[in-house]
């Protein structure tokens, strides 16, 4: 009999953190409690994309939505909405500044806005089992690739569609998959690039817990096209939940016939294994990964010979990234008209995006390429929390660069989205997609868009890219190795307040260099965080330098911090709790006088700010 | 001087072979080395040559000692000669113990060409030996009365 | 062939040149670091950057790895290039100012005032540079892989696998000659034990032996070769234009059927290091003869120039006589030869050296030969000093700062009657001439006779001095016995005469003592058949008997002796003889 009610509980990293799995132990006791078991299922599906909200749980086939949601709260859900009916408002989202709660998912704006192609089973399928996938016409895209279709008419579809390599470089997929079908050299083997380094970023993991199946079934439509017979799923070894799915997955299907020899009783074999990666964000780039797979150091090497002709063991190798592998299914079920329907002219379909930093809204977002940053930031993201004023959008993780808010003085010419190139005026105008953020001097990257507020100081920003990038530095070629290193100790000069205006542009200069002769991707693009933060922030820089100040009250050596004598006697009465927290007695005063800090002691730690209750501490 | 006549003078007959002992004894002469003179000296191409029946013929015709030398093994001139002659003699010093000679009067030597020190050495040691052994007396007539017995063993 | 143009000049060059070597055969210069013609190129150093044309801005890219394509258009000294070149090797000076290499880079390219300092600053001259061609020589020529290198980023440095010593390691020294800053270096001893600053021989595993070396053609040798160890490099076959070096090539066994041999396979010396009074092989400047010989020949290493090791003309020098010979703990013989080239070593240091002081150490002065005693006389004029004594010992003198290096001589002068010590700065031993250390296999061979010396035995020393006790065997020069260069010619002249005469008489003769059958009194018993040594013995199946082959036999006589029968004679040792003999020997 089929179930009435299907209960999704959300078990992405992010849930299954805060207590989801616990949660759906609770359901599946209150239900068994209640009788209730041949009528609701609970299904533990993968990330659905609002981590700041969970545990979520969505009830199909309304499309109810709770969030936040905690063991003891189970009965009562049951109860009020399984048995008598009646969907529970305070376990709702409520939008902030507002009163109402909004039941159905699909009416939430974190949801509302975005557009689900690569995601399109999240939340709703249990990715440990293949049926599911199999019911939501998983493979049925394989099987008329591999039956209906040649080699040639699915690169071409591919192609056709437009779909550009969404690990970062945005190189049009149909084009590399041509290139490996036509070169020489036997077997073939394709890769697919989880090793998802950018901090912050989880799109790739989300896929790999949530939906497993459609990465392999791209792999698979891939092979077929050209002539691949091994592939190589490689997994960052920090992600164990996503290397558990994806082999589960893949065992699953070769019982199911799906990987192996003679695939549906063809002439076409094919089978995946999973290599873990060992812990260096450079194994990202592909030359390195395959170094990695190999099992040599993962250091890349020049190119040419690109992966497509020479890649692993010698042999002609794509690498794909894990999006771009999922987005090939439904490319192939649906025809590539109605992908290249949606997105901008140069860049077709959806992106997935990691929305974090200084928002409402943090989460994983899939959006149509050519949405602006406004929808993404405020329609879909809720905008700013804390009555904070915006400042800037990071995009494209330590290889990226920042979009300033507000008019950008030197009004670059971008690209609209349209065909056209076009001055603009306000950040928030830009619409995202490949050549428009590398106009503006940032990057797609792999999807991670950080937001920030007036409380971000720029300078740390570059500051805290650039570390990551020069500790991740494979150490091989000299602008990298020796330049980063030497523009990170210059910016850390500049946030303690030892910086000089040549520095700045010392930091130009050699963040140019580097830019332009650097062996790699990693160091080809590790000074965009701070090359763009001097061409739109140099403010902030200049302040750091001769004003000793940093605007947002980061930096640490340069804040001044003074104690309000006002506030501190007729508020505080002069409590005296800063005086004993401090940790350098650099505090001075008596009950109910007002208390001071002397400067020469003061080693800027903050602690006195954090335990006034009275905000009496003012930072300068 | 009186010693002299009384003094028995063992006879020794020698088996040289031409290539190491001859020449080792020919090169203990141009080295002026002082060998006694005893032992007198044929010459045969290899130890080999040396047939049994000689030494037997040696010792019925007076030797009181018969020296049968060749090259060390391994180093004969013909190969393998100097093995049959270890062979022969080996066999004949049985045969002399049979017929009552004392097998001391037989000796086998290995003397190379470059051996003069040694040859005199031997010559002169083989010398004494013998002569402490005392005189055979196996002549056929009536002073070696033994003789007789000895040429119904030998064939010629 | 595809056409790339660089610096405005066209050329053609086959597909898949690297840009780098385009601009070499256009003889346009592009510095490089990381870059050696050995290695496959690495591309790490990025000094060698180049604009490609690339619509209307330039594409930079390393000339050392990218292959050029058809059409190419490239240049080697736009601005731009010039500024990154610039700031990497500021880069590099950040990090290691003080490293010449890279001190010459700034120079070329006008960077005299460095302005950045790193923090992990290195200022030693000789610091790894990181342009990792050790690692790259050791894995892709060598073939060893022994070291490679550890951690990433700034952190990176090359190493041995958990920075113990390399097991596989060969010691073939091509990483520390690679190392364009010195921060590797090959120390110590070469491969036969000598200190490597002062070879007195080959210092590569190929090499002409000397410049007078005839044939004058390069060998290797397969003790050093790294292609031996590793089955790698083959460097230099790799550069051999005709293709004349090929590292498959094998000893061959040939067999030639000769009737006569001549060996002169000649000596070898005393090896004077086990007599550690003299201190060969454990002071310094203590040489024998032969490393003399190569140090005063113009060819060698120091041009013929008589140097100490530390490059400084000696002030004294002590040449020793009869080291090994005329020793009753080594040879009893005299080696012959010591005497006059050891007057010949005096006349040439005092030639070479006017300052310097010469001291002989003699027993006696052996100049036997035609005009040697004039040549004798001669040198005593030069002001040699000649000492008539055996030298006890030489041992290291330093009393003082002054005196260190320097070597005394401890002798008896026997003509004065006392002991005396004389400080040289050099010491010439006169060592041994030896029979070869195979000479005894050499003998067991070809059945040859060897005197108790150790040398091949003549037939007859006074006249007989070439040939053997075997027929057909002849010796000649020093394998027979020590001798100098007028009597080796001498007495190989003679051998080869004699062994041309035998093969221009036609015929060869018998000797007439050999064996035959008397076919009468031969039953075909073949007890003689197996004895004979050179199967000489033939059994006649049709007349039931066995025969003698006359040329086959060498007449020793064994058959003569094992016949049952009687029935072979022995010619000139019959048992008719023979017994003939016994009755006249033991007559009286």
């Amino acid at each position: 009999m089929p179930y009435r009610v299907h209960l999704m509980v959300c078990a992405g990293t992010g849930c299954v953190s805060n207590g989801s799995l616990g949660v759906r132990d609770a359901l599946e006791k209150e239900i068994h409690r209640r009788g209730l078991g041949g009528e609701v299922q609970v299904v533990t599906t993968g990330c659905n994309g609002f981590c700041g909200a969970g545990p979520l749980l969505v009830v199909q086939p309304d499309g109810i939505f709770y969030q936040q949601l905690t063991p003891k709260e189970i009965p009562l859900l049951v109860e009020e909405h399984l048995i008598k009916g009646r969907p529970v408002p305070k376990l709702m989202y409520v939008p902030p500044e507002e009163k109402v709660p909004i039941p159905k998912m699909s009416e939430i704006p974190f949801f509302k806005g975005q557009r689900l192609v690569a995601l399109r089973n999240r939340g709703l399928i249990d990715p440990e089992k293949i049926e599911d996938y199999i019911a939501r016409d998983g493979y049925t895209a394989f099987a008329k690739a591999l039956t209906q279709m040649t080699p040639e008419q699915i690169i071409a579809e591919i192609k056709a569609a437009g779909l550009r390599g969404r690990g970062g470089a945005g190189f049009a997929t149909g084009v590399k998959w041509e290139k490996v079908r036509q070169a020489v050299g036997e077997p073939k083997y394709i890769i697919c690039n989880g090793d998802e380094g950018d901090p912050g970023a989880f799109m790739d993991r989300s896929i790999f817990e949530s939906d497993p199946h459609s990465v392999i079934e791209g792999m698979l439509i891939g092979a077929r096209a050209m002539g691949a017979r091994w592939g190589v799923v490689y997994v960052r070894n920090e992600y164990p939940l996503a290397l558990q799915r994806i082999q589960i997955a893949i065992e699953k299907a070769r019982e199911y016939g799906l990987l192996g020899e003679n695939i549906f009783e063809t002439d076409f074999s094919f089978d995946i294994s999973v290599t873990r990666g060992a812990g260096a964000f450079v194994c990202g780039e592909e030359t390195a990964l395959i170094a990695s797979v190999e099992g040599r150091l993962g250091d890349p090497r020049a190119r040419p010979p690109y992966p497509a002709e020479y890649g692993l063991w010698g042999k002609p190798t794509c690498i794909n990234n894990v999006e771009t592998w999922a987005n090939v299914p439904p490319i192939i079920l649906r025809g590539a008209k109605w992908y290249s329907q949606i997105g901008t002219e140069s860049s077709k379909g959806t992106k997935v995006f990691s929305l974090v930093g200084k928002i409402r809204n943090t989460g994983l977002v899939e959006v149509p390429m050519g949405i602006t940053l406004r929808e993404l930031i405020y329609d879909i993201g809720g905008g700013i929390p804390g009555g904070k004023k915006f400042k800037a959008v990071q995009t494209g993780g330590p290889s990226g660069g920042c979009i300033p808010a507000g008019p950008l003085l030197d009004q670059p010419i971008v690209y609209d989205g349209r065909g056209e190139r076009r001055p603009l005026s306000d950040a928030l105008d830009l619409p995202i997609d490949y050549e428009s953020l590398t106009d503006v001097g940032s990057m797609m990257g792999s999807g991670g868009l950080v937001v920030m507020d007036e409380d971000t100081c720029m300078v740390d920003v570059a500051r805290y890219f650039l570390a990551f990038t020069q500790d991740e530095s494979c150490g091989a070629c000299t602008p990298c190795r020796e330049g980063t290193k030497l523009m990170l100790d210059i910016l850390t000069k500049i946030v303690e307040g030892h910086g000089t205006m040549e520095d700045l542009e010392s930091l130009e200069e050699i963040g140019r260099v580097v830019k332009e002769t650097s062996l790699c991707g990693l160091g080809k693009t590790a000074p965009n965080p701070v090359l763009t933060t001097l061409r739109y922030f140099r403010d902030e820089y200049i302040a750091h330098i001769q004003a000793h100040k940093c605007p947002a009250h980061v930096c640490r050596e340069l804040n001044v911090y003074r104690i309000d004598p006002e506030i501190c006697v007729q508020r505080g009465h002069g409590c005296g709790v800063c005086r004993r927290e401090c940790p350098e007695k650099a505090i001075f005063g008596e009950k109910n006088q007002p208390h001071r800090i002397d400067q020469a002691l003061c080693k800027k730690c903050g602690v006195c700010v954090d335990v006034c209750h009275f905000h009496a501490v003012i930072v300068e | 001087m009186e010693n002299r006549h009384e003094r028995f003078e063992p006879r020794i007959v020698g088996f040289l072979c031409n290539w190491c002992s001859y020449t080792g004894a020919d090169l203990a002469g141009t080295s002026r080395m002082k060998s006694a003179p005893n032992l007198r000296i044929i010459r045969v191409m290899c130890s080999g040559r040396v047939d049994p029946n000689f030494i037997l013929r040696a010792f019925q015709l007076g030797a009181d000692g018969v020296l049968v030398a060749g090259c060390h093994p391994g180093d004969c001139h013909y190969q393998e000669g100097n093995f049959k002659a270890l062979r022969r003699v080996s066999f004949l010093r049985r045969l002399l113990r049979e017929l009552g000679v004392d097998e001391r009067r037989l000796r086998l030597e290995w003397i190379s060409a470059a051996e003069g020190e040694k040859f005199a050495k031997v010559s002169n040691e083989f010398t004494e030996q013998v002569r402490a052994l005392g005189p055979l007396r196996l002549a056929v007539g009536e002073e070696r009365p033994a003789a007789k017995e000895l040429e119904e063993v030998t064939v010629r | 062939m595809i056409r790339v143009t660089i610096d405005g000049v066209t050329t053609q060059v086959p597909e898949r040149t690297t840009i780098l070597r385009a601009a070499k055969f256009l003889e346009i210069k592009i510095p490089t670091l990381c870059y050696h013609p050995l290695l496959k190129p690495f591309g790490a150093c990025r000094i060698c950057v180049v604009g490609v044309k690339k619509g209307l801005g330039l594409e930079m890219v390393t000339a050392c790895n990218t292959p050029c394509e058809d059409g190419m258009e490239v240049v080697t000294q736009a601005p731009e290039l010039l500024r990154a070149r610039r700031l990497v090797v500021e880069l590099m000076l950040a990090r290691w100012p003080n490293v010449a290499v890279i001190q010459r880079l700034a120079a070329e390219l006008g960077l005299d005032r460095p302005r950045f300092t790193s923090p992990v600053r290195d200022e030693r001259p000789d610091a790894c540079i990181l342009c990792l061609r050790c690692v790259r020589i050791c894995e892709e020529v060598v073939g060893a892989s022994a070291i490679g290198y550890e951690d990433r980023g700034i952190h990176r440095r090359v190493a041995t696998p958990f920075n113990q010593e390399s097991e596989a390691c060969i010691g073939c020294g091509a990483c520390a000659h690679v190392c364009p800053s010195g921060h590797i270096r090959f120390e110590g001893e070469d491969y036969r034990g000598r200190p490597a600053e002062f070879l007195l021989g080959p210092n590569t595993a190929i090499y002409v032996p000397t410049a007078q070396a005839v044939p004058k053609v390069p060998r290797i040798d397969p003790e050093s070769c790294i292609h031996f160890k590793t089955g790698a490099c083959e460097s230099c076959a790799a550069v051999c234009e005709p293709g004349a070096i090929n590292h498959k090539m094998r000893d061959e066994e040939i067999e030639l059927e000769v009737g006569q041999v001549l060996i002169a396979t000649g000596y070898d010396l005393f090896d004077a290091a086990p007599a550690a009074q003299y201190g060969y092989g454990r002071l310094d400047n203590t040489y024998t003869a032969l490393d003399i010989e190569r140090m005063l020949n113009a060819t060698g290493p120091t041009g013929g120039r008589v140097l100490l090791k530390n490059g400084q003309p000696p002030r004294a020098v002590g040449i020793i006589h009869c080291v090994g010979s005329r020793d009753e703990n080594y040879h009893r013989y005299c080696s012959r030869v010591c005497c006059m080239y050891a007057l010949k070593f005096a006349h040439l240091i005092k030639e070479r050296c006017p300052q310097a002081e010469v001291y002989n150490f003699y027993i006696d002065m052996r100049a036997f030969g035609k005009g040697y005693e004039e040549f004798y006389s001669r040198v005593l004029h030069e002001g040699a000093n000649v000492i008539r004594g055996r030298v006890a010992e030489v041992v290291q003198a330093g009393w003082s700062k002054q005196e260190e290096g320097t070597l005394l001589i401890r002798c008896e002068d026997t003509l004065i009657g006392k002991f005396r010590e004389i400080p040289v700065d050099m010491v010439i031993l006169c060592n041994a001439i030896e029979p070869k250390r195979d000479a005894a296999h050499l003998a067991r061979i070809f059945g040859l006779s060897r005197s108790p010396d150790g040398f091949f035995l003549e037939r007859h020393p006074k006249l007989d001095p070439v040939a053997t006790t075997t027929d057909g065997l002849f010796i000649a020069g020093c394998a027979q016995g020590p001798k100098d260069i007028p009597d080796s010619v001498a007495q190989a002249s003679a051998a080869a005469a004699r062994m041309l005469a035998t093969i221009s008489k036609g015929v060869v003769e018998i000797d007439p003592i050999r064996a035959e059958v008397d076919e009468a009194l031969c039953s075909g018993c073949r007890t003689c058949v197996p004895l004979c040594p050179y199967n000489a013995i033939e059994y006649l199946e049709a007349k039931k008997i066995s025969q003698v082959n006359s040329t086959l036999c060498k007449g020793c006589g064994t058959c003569v002796a094992a016949c049952p029968s009687g029935a072979i004679s022995g010619y000139g040792f019959t048992d008719a003889q023979v017994n003939a003999e016994l009755e006249g020997i033991l007559a009286l």
